[in-house]
């Protein structure tokens, strides 16, 4: 598709054709798709969260359709950080678009160990650090949820890491907004939200849970709402550029994000149905500007905030 | 850049009919999609709501490269394959494909055998068409529930062959299980090639211990609940036996067709 200049910025440093970013654990490594979809359509691609260790991840079933949402728990299935720098990262500038690495650990020490690898790798633009899966028992979710945790954990990736940080809000957190400044404090450049949210379902034919790890994160339209009021939220707390994600499926879906007040959007489970879907909304972000006569979608962040 | 592929199409339904209870055989203009390889699916939508949400995936049942079709065959057994039963013909359905690793060695010249059980025999159809069409001597090992949950004997023998057939209730074939046929078979001095399987879980638990008692290699196309499809998700990952360690693969784009070796069911 076509750069269109009404929709590129500099989000913190990372440098975006578009507001569009792959979200993490949707998109793989960025190449699963790669046969079929530009993978410039999107302004950056979130990579699959990665460990210092391999992962196995969780045993199936790992998915579970609910109405207009879908249930993960893939558990952090991924090949570790040595892989991806002997493996991964030679490809990279293949995608011919902005990087993020997203990284999970389980104490303050293997995201520190995991942001100083990746300072020294020029293909990464920039790192997420995912305070919030709720799909693996120990670190994850429980990092995210106390205010001065994450200040701490925030801190300590700070000092090894120089790029655009952006870290990885929960809702689980009782107090999202107080997350959100803790994180600022600590040294965040970027907050993306939300994660998905914790659910589940239980097979009453079997009268056993469906998914195999019992619980899963729930994604898609689902919970679109209640991100947008997280965002909303968390936008009135901090003055850091946010990503707004949540069942996004269409232009005017991240519209409402943008209003609420992120900067940039992305999107995960709309992937699954509609492979072309980063290029669908960014012609349909065009039509909204030609519509309105504006000269950059960024007028519109925070507008419907008044 | 150019993407080589197309992912996304909008099929026109050209004919549908119920060739057994709940089975319904889709003719569908597509293209793009005819050079199929037979074990390949596609992953289709159900419906234009958010919904259901996800796609389903449907195995190719049969492709007719020059006359740019193909055909999928549907087992009504939830609320998406439901909603695609009310489909007509003339109307569009949205499909992404074709994905998927299919089965191998389909021209080799030793003899194959298929084994399916109920819907399972959807892409073995297809295998057994296009070994047919080839010339290449093959057997092909049916069972159901009952004559009136396959499809009739003539839908085969349009395509040039008799399917040996089992049914649980007798109706049709040998009362009692597919994989009844099979043991016999193997007991036989001229064993196949090579087998092929696709259908319920416990059939195939038995169709690995059966070909692996009898040293035949075994190919087997699984299932699983998917996001994706193309390998993105990990949704859909099973465990797989690679060198001594059991690792997770993806049924979408790993499979899913998986060596008989290799998938850990059995022993
Ligand atoms: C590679 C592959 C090829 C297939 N080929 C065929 C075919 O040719 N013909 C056919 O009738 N069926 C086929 N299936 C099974 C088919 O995908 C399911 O029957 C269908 O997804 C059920 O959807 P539903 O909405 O009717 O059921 P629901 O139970 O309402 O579905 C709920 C969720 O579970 C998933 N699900 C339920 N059962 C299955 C299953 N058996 N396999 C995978 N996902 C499932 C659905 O996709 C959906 O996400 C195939 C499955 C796979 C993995
Ligand atoms: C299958 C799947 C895997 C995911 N894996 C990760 C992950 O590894 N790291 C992460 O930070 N978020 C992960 N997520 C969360 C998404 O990045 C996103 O926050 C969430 O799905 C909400 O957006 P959506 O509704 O557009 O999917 C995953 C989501 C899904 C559906
Ligand atoms: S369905 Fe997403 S990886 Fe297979």
């Amino acid at each position: 598709m076509e750069t269109d200049p009404r929709l590129a910025l500099d989000l913190a440093g990372i440098k975006m054709r578009n507001p569009l970013i792959a979200a993490s654990g949707c998109y793989g490594f960025g190449f699963d798709y790669l046969p079929w979809v530009d993978p410039r359509d999107w302004g950056a691609i979130a990579l699959k969260g990665m460990t210092l260790k391999p992962r196995a991840g969780n045993p199936p079933p790992r998915l579970a359709e609910t109405p207009s949402g879908l249930l993960n728990a893939i558990g952090l299935q991924n090949p570790g950080i040595d892989y991806f720098l002997e493996a991964i990262r030679p490809r990279l500038g293949e995608l011919g678009c902005p990087v993020i690495a997203n990284i999970a650990g389980e104490s303050v020490e293997e995201y520190r160990e995991l942001a100083a690898i990746l300072d020294r790798v020029a293909e990464v633009s920039a790192v997420e650090i995912n305070i919030s899966c709720p799909n693996v028992r120990r670190g994850g979710i429980s990092f995210g949820q106390d205010p001065a945790t994450v200040e701490k954990l925030v801190g300590a990736v700070r000092r090894v890491y120089r790029g655009p940080l952006i870290v990885k809000l929960s809702l689980e957190a009782g107090d999202i907004a107080a997350v959100a400044r803790a994180a600022e404090s600590g040294g965040a450049d970027i907050l993306s939200l939300i994660n998905t949210l914790k659910g589940m379902v239980i097979d009453v034919h079997s009268r056993r849970p469906l998914l195999g790890n019992i619980t899963g994160g729930l994604s898609g339209p689902a919970i679109r709402p209640v991100a947008v009021r997280a965002v909303w939220e968390v936008a009135g707390a901090v003055s850091l550029p946010l990503i707004g994600m949540g069942g996004i499926a269409s232009a005017e879906d991240a519209l409402q994000f943008i209003l609420a007040g992120a900067a940039a959007v992305a999107v995960g489970t709309a992937n699954f149905v509609h492979p072309h879907v980063a290029r669908e909304i960014c012609r349909g972000l065009q039509r909204y500007l030609d519509e309105q006569g504006m000269g950059h979608y960024s007028e519109l962040i925070g507008a419907a905030r008044g | 850049m150019e993407r080589k592929a197309e992912i996304a199409h909008r099929c026109l339904l050209l004919d549908k009919s119920e060739i057994a209870r709940g089975w319904h055989l889709f003719e569908l203009e597509a293209p793009l999609l005819a050079c199929a390889e037979p074990g390949q699916f596609v992953h289709l939508r159900t419906g234009c709501s958010s919904d259901p949400l996800l796609r389903r995936p449907i195995s190719i049942h049969y492709a007719d490269a020059a006359a740019g079709r193909i055909r999928l065959l549907v087992q009504v057994s939830g609320r998406g394959t439901a909603l695609l039963a009310r489909s007509s013909p003339g109307e569009e359905l949205d499909l992404l494909g074709p994905f998927g690793r299919g089965f191998p060695f389909l021209d080799e010249a030793a003899p194959a055998l298929f084994v399916a059980g109920g819907i399972g025999m959807a892409p073995l159809f297809f295998a057994a068409a296009q070994r047919q069409r080839a010339g290449l001597p093959f057997e092909f090992i049916l069972g159901g529930r009952s004559s009136a949950f396959l499809p009739p004997e003539e839908y085969f023998l349009d395509h040039g062959f008799a399917p040996l057939t089992a049914t649980e209730d007798g109706s049709r074939g040998l009362r009692g299980l597919a994989t009844a046929l099979l043991e016999k078979r193997l007991a036989e001095a001229n064993r196949p090639g090579r087998i092929h399987a696709c259908g319920p879980m416990p059939m195939l638990t038995r169709v690995v211990e059966l070909a692996r008692a009898a040293g035949v290699p075994l190919h087997l196309s699984l299932e699983s609940r998917m996001a994706c499809g193309v390998g993105a998700c990990l949704g859909c990952a099973v465990p797989v036996k690679v060198q001594g360690n059991i690792e997770y693969r993806r049924v979408c784009r790993d499979g899913p067709v998986f060596d008989g070796e290799a998938v850990c069911i059995g022993n």
